[in-house]
């Protein structure tokens, strides 16, 4: 068991990491460079950057249009997603072995706030989950990704929070130890393939819908040459 | 937002079948607007060469790409469809509609969906998925809302244009609009309601006649004048069904003495290539620059029409100079701006019946247009409402995205995608709904009058008309009082 967790922390851990690192790169630099061949192809340049910032704005701190539809599973997305963010990011234990591995370390939540938001996380996930699987639009437009995904995501969280706060068996810790670092590291690894690449990619979603819309210039001809349709009536 | 649920009889109407059974099977698509013959055979090889093409030439596929990406399927766009609120059908969820054009995307264009394709042999594109999109495509009326809704930012209204525009490619586009823009780009008469040149000369003397009866003072059509500040393209149906409007235009710019002309060259608006043909609306948009030109006009001013008014804004830089296009402004700006420096006077409560103001989706879900036409109303009216939602979160007047030129899909206009729209309105207790478009008005008049709903559509130019002050004294013995 123990070679297992060392595995699981040191090789396995850098490798799952790196796929993450390197496949939120380079769906990123996709996504940018296919927004920058947009702009040098368009033929109006001229973007309203200031109405695309603010609903970007709009969409990162999703206050004002969490009333407007299906408030409770909206509230509940975005408690989650706070409680995602924060907890893996600024939890003690997770900065302390940053800090031993890299030389340096970050703020930290205070325990207490670190529980609270553990149990949040975990409860707004199960929310997500049933909020899909008991209403009817979402269940029609769910793929298998959407029903696993909040699962997958509270397991390093319930598991954190049993090695953290409850006195269980040293095997038994062992064991919950190992499932929270796996589950966390098959997250990693999945992360830039699936729909989540959208904790990347959302930030650009609005510039990405405005440049959509401005078009090459003068591409009738080129269709009509490539479709063989040159002269043909309307 | 609950709306009241389609009656047995409503439904029975808005989905029933247009065409007789051996055109369906003839053409091998059952859809419910009408279209013209085309070659029926190899259809998904067609389909995807169309796509293909279109990816190779456009900005598209980046967008595809982010949008395949990123999907959470969330289903807060079920929320703000006013569609799917009518009809509760799974199939009207934008997110669904969207992933009829995405899976194919996915399947015919990605590496990881082309080699899934194959291994599992499954996702090819099928007569069957044609159909599909061909009918849930003209189900929506791209007003965008749901794409405000999303929070992964995917735009559903794009989605949906890009999926009509290969459509088009292989021949499954409305008779109606396809009709219409063979008329302005091929046609003798050179605009989509086929109207001659004499006849709307004589359209534009007898109204001149009219308003020197009315107002005591000349207000004229300027024709062909070079030179001008303003060349003038209202929706061309204007001509034949909003007369009040364009005398409210008129009347706007014999106030303000500026220069303005109508083209006899070129005098339409209307550019259906925004609802169905990226290629179509390049042709429309360089004839409305063409004739700017010829004029030697300073501006290109865009009548009451949210889609005329759209294109024109932003696809005239994008096909004729980018930076060096002519200036595009809308009707309600110029009449706005002018109010705002004192150069047209308007009467305060002229309008004594209550007003509401329906926002034209094409002008404000952009934040384009929003405000300038309220001053204005509340300048001239005693009683003035708003509509909840409104502005850029308004609910679509259920013609959006070409529909409303469809006949054939009248009951389903009015019963399903209007349906939200006809319960907004009646909330206000309204007696004029103001709607800036073309489009909107058919659409409200034809929802009002099926709903039942004792309100009059009007434009805004319809009721300033009645309001200028001129500096000139009428000289008819009394002031018109078509107030009640």
């Amino acid at each position: 068991m123990k070679i297992l967790l060392e595995f699981a922390r040191g090789p396995l851990f850098r490798l799952t990491f790196a796929v993450m690192v390197l496949g939120l790169a380079r769906i990123l630099i996709l996504d940018i460079w296919g927004m920058i061949e947009a702009y040098r192809r368009a033929g109006d340049k001229n973007i309203p950057w200031k109405l695309t910032m603010i609903r970007t704005v709009e969409w990162l701190f999703p206050v004002k249009r969490v009333m407007h539809h299906r408030p409770l599973y909206s509230l509940t997305g975005i408690l989650f997603h706070i409680g995602l963010l924060t907890v893996p990011l600024f939890l003690f234990a997770h900065v302390q072995l940053w800090r031993s591995g890299i030389g340096f370390g970050w703020f930290t939540l205070p325990r207490l706030w670190a529980d609270i938001l553990t149990i949040m996380t975990i409860v707004m996930g199960a929310g997500l989950f049933f909020g899909r699987l008991g209403h009817s639009k979402s269940r029609v437009i769910s793929r298998k990704q959407d029903y696993l995904w909040p699962l997958l995501l509270i397991i390093p969280f319930v598991t954190g929070f049993i090695c953290a706060n409850l006195g269980v068996a040293p095997k038994f810790y062992h064991l919950v130890l190992l499932t929270h670092i796996l589950s966390a590291e098959l997250i990693f690894v999945l992360l830039p393939f699936t729909k989540i690449a959208h904790c990347v990619l959302m930030p650009l979603s609005q510039i990405v819908m405005t440049l959509a819309w401005k078009f090459p210039a003068k591409v009738d001809e080129d269709i009509c040459v490539t479709l063989n349709k040159k002269g043909a009536p309307v | 937002m609950k709306l009241t649920p389609l009656t047995a009889e409503e439904k029975n109407r808005a989905f029933a079948p247009t065409k007789k059974p051996e055109v369906i099977e003839k053409q091998r698509l059952a859809v419910r607007y009408h279209i013209e013959d085309f070659p029926v055979d190899d259809r998904p090889r067609r389909f995807l060469n169309a796509f293909a093409a279109i990816l190779r030439h456009s900005n598209y596929r980046f967008a595809l790409d982010h949008f395949v990406r990123i999907s959470a399927k969330c289903s807060r766009c079920a929320t703000s469809c006013q569609v799917y609120l009518a009809t509760g059908d799974p199939e009207d969820i934008p997110c669904k509609r969207s992933e009829l054009l995405l899976s194919v995307y996915r399947r015919h264009f990605t590496l990881g969906g082309s080699v899934r394709g194959r291994l599992f042999d499954r996702g090819h594109l099928t007569d069957a998925m044609i159909q599909k999109m061909a009918d849930s495509f003209w189900n929506c009326t791209a007003c965008r809302r749901c794409t405000m809704e999303c929070p992964s930012g995917i735009d559903h209204a794009l989605i949906t244009h890009l999926g009509r525009y290969i459509l088009s490619e292989i021949g499954i586009a409305p008779r109606a609009l396809v009709i219409s823009t063979r008329e302005q780009l091929e046609g003798a008469t050179g605009n989509t309601s086929a109207i001659p040149l004499p006849a709307l000369v004589d359209t534009l003397e007898f109204l001149e006649e009219d308003m020197k009866e009315e107002k005591g003072i000349d207000i004229l059509f300027p024709r062909d004048v070079e030179n001008a500040d303003w060349v003038f393209f209202p929706a061309v149906s204007d001509f034949l069904m909003e007369a009040e409007t364009l005398m409210g235009v008129a009347a706007v710019f014999a106030a303000t003495g500026d220069s303005w002309t109508i083209g006899t060259g070129y005098f339409d608006g209307i550019n259906y290539g925004l609802f169905y043909s990226d290629r179509i609306l390049e042709r429309v948009v360089k004839k409305v620059d063409a004739e700017t030109r010829r004029l030697k006009g300073k501006n290109v001013l865009i009548g009451e029409c949210g889609h005329a008014s759209r294109s024109a804004k932003y696809f005239l830089p994008t096909h004729c100079g980018g930076d060096k296009a002519l200036p595009v402004v809308n009707i309600m700006e110029y009449t706005h701006q002018a109010w705002k420096e004192g150069r047209l006077k308007l009467k305060a409560n002229t309008i004594k019946r209550r007003v509401t103001y329906h926002d034209p989706c094409n002008i404000a879900r952009q934040r384009w247009i929003t405000e300038q036409p309220r001053e204005l109303l509340k300048a001239i009216c005693v009683d003035f409402v708003e509509m909840t939602p409104n502005r850029d979160e308004n609910i679509c007047c259920g013609g959006g995205g070409g529909t409303v030129s469809i006949d054939e899909i009248r009951p389903y206009r009015t019963a399903v995608g209007g349906r939200a729209k006809a319960e907004q309105i009646r909330a206000t207790g309204a007696k004029y709904v103001v709607a800036p478009c073309a489009n909107c008005k058919k659409q409200l008049k034809e929802l009002l009058e099926d709903q039942k709903i004792d309100c009059e559509v009007i434009g805004l130019h319809d009721l300033l008309y009645r309001a200028i002050e001129f500096d000139a004294p009428p000289t008819s013995a009394e002031e018109p009082q078509k107030e009640e």
